[in-house]
């Protein structure tokens, strides 16, 4: 029992016969999940405050499958998923707005820029053996430096009052309900990232590490590589959904990225979901958005954040597996 | 002489840091756990002062009961949530210590920004500036460097001399020697997140004597007791107060000549450097 829980998967091991089969087992829950929240507008397509709630709701659901693959797969607490979102947001914005770059082209290389960020601190936590607590130090450093560079450099940035980005003829990003789906694809696109690489070997790799890092070395098992690898993935992630939501918002703005904003609620959603599961940060996000909203609607939004102070203790306190590896194991459970 | 006076500022701002430090430090090399609760909790403490004078209380008082009262919560931690985190080991422990105060930071952030959103504690000190090295120094200064020497000489006088100050240090040194010599380490433990908590009061205490500290310092406070606790090496005092001057220091050299907005993040990188070139810190023991 610990907080980074032991279990990974909740359906990896047990492929049934056929390759097919398997296939299909692998991936039904993301096209199930991807249905239901495809199903979610039909109820608040008239309302631009609830679209653009649930839309959030789905790039907060995008962040936490990136940290999943960071925190939950290899163990590296990044406590600067705001900050990398924020490279890829105020990166496309600054190089599309200020440099006149196509919007594509800007996208692009603001995800490398993040992903590359994220390697590079993934590569400086190998190197130097850290432990989790001061790659998390450290990586708070970074998200802290990062929300003071964007206030402070206010020429590049515009300060506090954030960014405006004109999206010109690039309209499909900024409509009531079509960045929803633009959300939605690209959180499909992660979970099937996510589950490939639970699959693959380098999925076997990453849950050895998770087991016990030394043993899977000592089998062979490229420790510092998968790390970095999944660091520089989750970076990529990150800093492109950041990215896109930039345009769709038509601004990128300092609150957006921060460490308050979103490695908290994403720490939250993941927790309450269940880290390293496949859907755990897709319940937890509806979750959380859905406490979010509940909580304006009923006038507490006043005493969010002490709630929010409050979930958190109690999820890491008792009941720190998660969500959907709970309901997994209720199912797996097979009668004799 | 701008430069002197960036030096007295940065001793005298670099002492407070230092005492920042300790408190956090010395929880994490008694129980482990990373306290991102620290700067709330001092702020906690200052915000009591505050209505307690608001409600006509003397200064000497209300400032002892905010100090204690910040103690106390953080003892209260100890002895109802911290109890899970004790029972959990290694890599986990320290995780889930730190999560706990994360979200702990949370709740006091969010119950101070909804109840007192604009209070905040000043206490003035009058007296006209004292001038040293050719630099006045207002007496609020001075005072506050003279309350947070004399709480280090008592701190160190403490660990070096008494009793209960070599437990402390016996635990953090080794918790199954400790026990063996028959010191509790669960009741330390209690002792010194009290210990702890009272020093984040006092320096929110002394602080107020040179600005005011607002309700929603806490997170920044944070921080800085954090940055101090890194570079001087987690778990050791002497460190933290090293640590503390020489980034006092470094933070009025550097708003005096590169610009505030600078300041936090060389600060930062301080912390994040020294975590990358020695993680030990400046006098941590090697892990």
């Amino acid at each position: 029992m610990n907080v980074v829980d032991e279990y990974l998967g909740d359906t990896h091991g047990n492929v049934g016969s056929g390759r097919a089969v398997g296939l299909i087992r692998a991936y039904l829950p993301i096209v199930i999940a991807a249905v239901l929240i495809a199903l979610i507008p039909l109820r608040y397509q008239d309302s631009r405050s609830m679209m653009s709630v649930i839309t959030v709701g789905v790039l907060f659901a995008c962040y936490a499958v990136a940290f999943n693959i960071i925190f939950g797969s290899t163990g590296q607490l990044f406590l600067c998923s705001g900050a990398l979102a924020g490279i890829g947001g105020y990166g496309a914005a600054i190089l599309a707005d200020r440099s006149g770059w196509p919007i594509p082209l800007a996208l692009v290389t603001a995800t490398v820029i993040a992903a590359l960020v994220a390697g590079t601190l993934s590569w400086i936590a190998v190197r130097r053996a850290l432990d989790t607590i001061f790659i998390g130090i450290v990586t708070i450093a970074f998200a802290l430096s990062f929300e003071n560079l964007v206030l402070g450099k206010g020429d590049w940035t515009g300060g506090e009052s954030g960014l405006r980005v004109s999206t010109g003829s690039d309209s499909w990003l900024t409509g009531q309900i079509a960045p929803y789906y633009v959300f939605l694809g690209l959180l499909v696109v992660y979970l099937v990232v996510f589950r490939a690489l639970q699959r693959s070997r380098i999925g076997w790799a990453f849950r050895a590490l998770r087991d016990d890092g030394l043993a899977a070395e000592l089998s062979g098992v490229d420790v510092s590589r998968y790390r970095i690898l999944a660091g520089t993935l989750g970076g990529a992630m990150l800093g492109l959904a950041g990215g896109l939501y930039v345009f769709s918002e038509s601004r990128a703005s300092p609150s957006t990225f921060s460490f308050g904003n979103v490695d908290v609620s994403v720490l939250v959603m993941l927790a309450f979901g269940g880290i390293g599961s496949l859907l755990g940060p897709v319940v937890g996000a509806a979750a959380i958005t859905w406490l979010d909203e509940f909580l304006d609607a009923v006038g507490y939004a006043q005493i969010k954040e002490m709630i929010y102070g409050a979930v958190m203790v109690v999820l890491f306190l008792g009941f720190r597996r998660g969500i959907v590896p709970m309901v997994t194991d209720l199912f797996k459970r097979k009668p004799k | 002489m701008k430069a002197v006076a960036a030096l007295l500022d940065g001793i005298v701002l670099g002492l407070q840091y230092g005492l920042l430090g300790v408190g956090l430090t010395l929880i994490f090399g008694l129980a482990g756990v990373v306290n991102l609760a620290h700067g709330q909790i001092a702020v906690l403490g200052a915000i009591i002062v505050a209505l307690l004078m608001g409600a006509g209380w003397a200064v000497i008082p209300a400032a002892v009961v905010g100090v204690v009262a910040a103690g106390v919560f953080l003892l209260f931690i100890d002895l109802t949530l911290m109890r899970a985190v004790y029972r959990e080991h290694g890599e986990h422990r320290i995780l889930l210590g730190l999560l706990l105060m994360l979200g702990i930071s949370f709740v006091i952030d969010g119950f101070l920004n909804w109840r007192y959103p604009i209070e905040s504690l000043t206490i003035r000190i009058g007296g006209d500036p004292v001038p040293i090295l050719g630099v006045n120094m207002r007496t609020g200064s001075l005072l506050a460097t003279a309350i947070t020497i004399g709480a280090g000489a008592a701190l160190l006088v403490f660990f070096q001399y008494t009793t209960l100050g070599r437990g402390v240090r016996s635990v953090i040194q080794d918790e199954q020697g400790a026990r063996l010599v028959g010191i509790n380490p669960s009741s330390v433990r209690s002792f010194v997140f009290f210990l702890s908590g009272a020093l984040a009061g006092l320096v929110a205490v002394t602080g107020s004597m040179t600005a005011p500290q607002a309700s929603s310092f806490g997170i920044r406070l944070t921080t800085l007791a954090l940055i101090v606790a890194v570079v001087g090496g987690l778990g050791s005092v002497a460190g933290a107060f090293l640590a503390g001057i020489l980034l006092g220091i470094i933070d009025r050299f550097a708003s005096a000549y590169i610009g505030q907005f600078y300041t936090t993040v060389i600060l930062l990188l301080c912390a994040a450097g020294m975590i990358v070139i020695r993680p030990s810190g400046l006098l941590g023991k090697r892990a």
